[in-house]
């Protein structure tokens, strides 16, 4: 049996195709078990019950998708899924025709109709999870619930249990290259939640620090866990097989030039800011009053380092490839010296 | 001044790099791609031993076009009696490009029926994008309700009239483009549905999918279709298209973060090594495909592979477009975002300077100041 074969059987005794994969099950909707939680209710006692999530492949990108097709306007949609334990699932989400949830609590009551005239569709070709969560996007200011998201989320929390509020930047993804995007339970009104040490720095625009920080302290986030079938992981890997052309092509100091510029006023400002608090603080040279200054300004040096990060990331990418396409020896001898040193800068 | 004046002046240096920077991307873009377009007539042609086809997917050469693995269009027949594709050298009439975002919907769809059912099932959805012109766009899916009548497919027009309405509402700009399925070669039962699908548009695109296929590239091929005269009479048959993938940043991002995340149990510490990895495995492809022109060439002028000298053209044109953008120019605007870009990396560094230099100033002060205490403390007591 040669080298061929081999693989051959080894590939499709990893894809095996025939019975449904462990990896599948997941996909199963069973509608005994589901009904079964509904009816125990484990997280009416325990405002911290639900610990993690986890999002399918098709959601997230549909997520990613939707949220980047509007642009600078927050967008927002409804996620289908189930419940597993501690666990929630997202198996698929779907668009909402509505504008301007920022500013609204009723969006969704608004888009209520449409919500059950799209269930009811779904279900009859084979899709029988129910509406888990809803979801929207905040261009460009981070993960995070606003005012208006905690109270529309408690009032779910309230009606519509299980259900969980997810974020997604849609501008930071394609500035940093990874998936920006939070998973937010609420608690209760007045519970008191038990300290749970620092959550992940991120940086927030000056103009919505102030509703971040007065309201970040009533929820919580989930960890976020993906997933995918088997028929995923082939056609992803063969998708690559066209993709690595986009991937070498783009250019993301010009995709996020506008962001790059938001941001950089964004930090002059928190500078100014930081430099008038820092200069009364010089006068009297309290404790208290040092410890926010320093703050203030350890918090600008971070979100400073990162957009530079960020625009080195972006020129790196512009070298490789002007590395690459332009700069061709003319010499054979010179071929090869370039070949060299080129290979060792790729390793 | 500094931070609004350096940001303004950057707002004027980005649009003017813009052009220039944004014509090396497309630039680039049209070379790779026309790198791998020779691929796709050498594979064919060539009879070289397919390198390390097993294990290695980079190196797969056959992993660039639908047409290569598939062989010829017309070496499709249906199951029973007639062949429903079209000769050969047919060329379809309009350039499809396809969203991974709809793989992924009728991938799933697959999963989620074989899953309920227990064994794999057939499935039906219907196609929506944008046309303009001659080119068609595929950018989202849904699935269609349908009904089995004596053995035929008949799709379910209500349900499709329900959908229809709702997604207008999110998608306004988008419209039925034509239909999917899952299965190997298309048969005739498959233009049964076709049909159908004509009463509710002019000329819809169909797609197929094929989950159990063994090759690693990608499994999906897209048909329009055409009537022809067959015996006198007028039939319908099916053309491939060609199509393209398209790109939208924030989903090749999406793609990235979903096909990469299995195997993510190295926690990467170094952000750079996380940025530059996708760089490297773009860059190793793109390797591989070149080397393989070069095996080529090279054993074309051994004499090991017959002279193709459409596929020498080809080559020789791609050599040709290097250095892709060398104008002066060009350079001149490079070197700008290199300097925009380095005086951005001074500015934060300045700023972690100062950050530091303050927070050491306030540490050396307090020290100073209890240390000035207790002196005037023991001088008051002394």
């Amino acid at each position: 049996m040669n080298q061929s074969q081999i693989a051959q059987r080894t590939w499709e005794m990893a894809n095996n195709m025939e019975s449904v994969n462990a990896a599948d099950e997941i996909y199963q909707y069973d509608r005994k078990q589901q009904q079964d939680i509904l009816q125990a209710k484990p997280w009416e006692k325990d405002p911290h019950f639900f610990k993690q999530i986890k999002i399918s492949a098709l959601a997230l990108l549909k997520m990613v998708m939707h949220a980047r097709s509007g642009g600078t306007l927050e967008v927002m949609g409804l996620m289908l899924g189930k419940v597993d334990g501690p666990t929630m699932i997202v198996m698929d989400s779907f668009a909402l025709p509505v504008e301007g949830t920022e500013t609204r609590v009723n969006a969704q009551a608004q888009a209520y109709e449409y919500m059950t005239g799209y269930v009811e569709a779904a279900k009859q070709v084979g899709r029988q999870e129910n509406v888990i969560g809803w979801y929207h996007s905040h261009p460009g200011y981070g993960c995070w619930l606003s005012g208006i998201d905690v109270s529309t989320q408690m009032l779910n929390q309230n009606y519509q249990e299980p259900f969980v509020a997810i974020v997604i930047d849609p501008i930071r993804t394609i500035s940093s290259g990874k998936v920006n995007i939070g998973a937010f339970r609420t608690y209760p009104k007045g519970y008191k939640p038990p300290d749970e040490g620092p959550s992940e720095y991120q940086t927030i625009p000056l103009n919505k620090i102030e509703d971040f920080g007065v309201h970040c302290k009533q929820y919580y986030s989930l960890d976020i866990s993906y997933f995918k079938s088997s028929l995923d992981k082939k056609l992803l890997d063969s998708l690559w097989n066209k993709y690595w052309v986009n991937t070498l092509s783009s250019s993301s100091l010009i995709t996020n030039a506008e962001y790059m510029t938001r941001q950089i006023f964004d930090l002059s400002d928190k500078l100014e800011n930081s430099e008038t608090a820092l200069g009364r603080a010089g006068l009297f040279g309290l404790d208290p009053q040092e410890k926010k200054t320093e703050d203030k300004l350890s918090r600008v040096t971070r979100d400073s380092c990162k957009t530079t990060m960020e625009a080195l990331h972006g020129l790196m990418a512009q070298v490789v490839k002007d590395r690459l396409f332009n700069q061709i020896p003319q010499a054979q001898s010179q071929a090869q010296e370039s070949a060299q040193p080129s290979s060792q800068a790729q390793a | 001044m500094s931070a609004k004046d350096m940001a303004s002046m950057e707002v004027d240096e980005d649009v003017a790099a813009e052009a220039t920077s944004s014509s090396q991307s497309l630039a680039v873009e049209s070379t790779s791609q026309a790198a791998s377009g020779i691929i796709n007539v050498v594979a064919p042609t060539s009879p070289l031993p397919q390198p390390a086809q097993s294990s290695a997917s980079s190196s797969s050469l056959s992993g660039l076009c639908v047409v290569v693995a598939g062989g010829s269009n017309s070496e499709v027949v249906s199951g029973d009696g007639g062949t429903v594709m079209a000769s050969a050298g047919t060329v379809g009439s309009v350039s499809v490009s396809l969203h991974p975002l709809v793989i992924l919907n009728i991938s799933e769809h697959w999963t989620r029926q074989r899953a309920q059912e227990g064994k794999p099932v057939q499935v039906l959805g219907a196609l929506i994008g944008k046309q303009t012109g001659r080119h068609i766009e595929i950018m989202n899916s849904f699935e269609l309700s349908y009904d089995e009548l004596g053995g035929h497919i008949i799709i379910n027009r209500d349900y499709y009239t329900v959908k229809e309405e709702q997604y207008k509402q999110v998608f306004s700009d988008m419209d039925l483009l034509g239909w999917y399925t899952t299965g190997d070669t298309p048969g005739p039962p498959d233009l049964l549905i076709h049909k159908q699908v004509c009463d509710l548009l002019d000329s819809p695109v169909f797609l197929k999918l094929n989950p159990m296929a063994r090759h690693t590239d990608l499994p999906v091929s897209i048909f329009e279709s055409v009537l022809d005269l067959v015996n006198g009479a007028p039939t319908m048959l099916l053309v491939e298209l060609q199509y393209t993938l398209a790109t939208e940043e924030a989903e090749r991002i999406g793609v990235d973060h979903v096909a990469r995340m299995s195997s993510h149990d190295t926690q990467e510490s170094s952000l750079v090594a996380e940025n530059l990895q996708a760089q490297y495995s773009a860059i190793k492809m793109l390797a591989s495909r070149v080397r393989l022109i070069a095996e080529y060439v090279r054993a074309s002028q051994r004499g090991e592979v017959e002279f193709n000298h459409e596929i020498l053209r080809q080559v020789n044109a791609l050599t040709h477009r290097l250095p892709v953008l060398s104008s002066d120019k060009f350079r001149g605007e490079f070197y700008n975002q290199c300097n925009d870009v380095a005086l951005m990396s001074y500015l934060g560094t300045i700023t972690k300077c100062c950050n530091t230099m303050n927070r050491f100033i306030n540490r050396f002060n307090l020290l100073h100041e209890r240390l000035a205490m207790g002196r005037r403390m023991r001088g008051l007591f002394f």
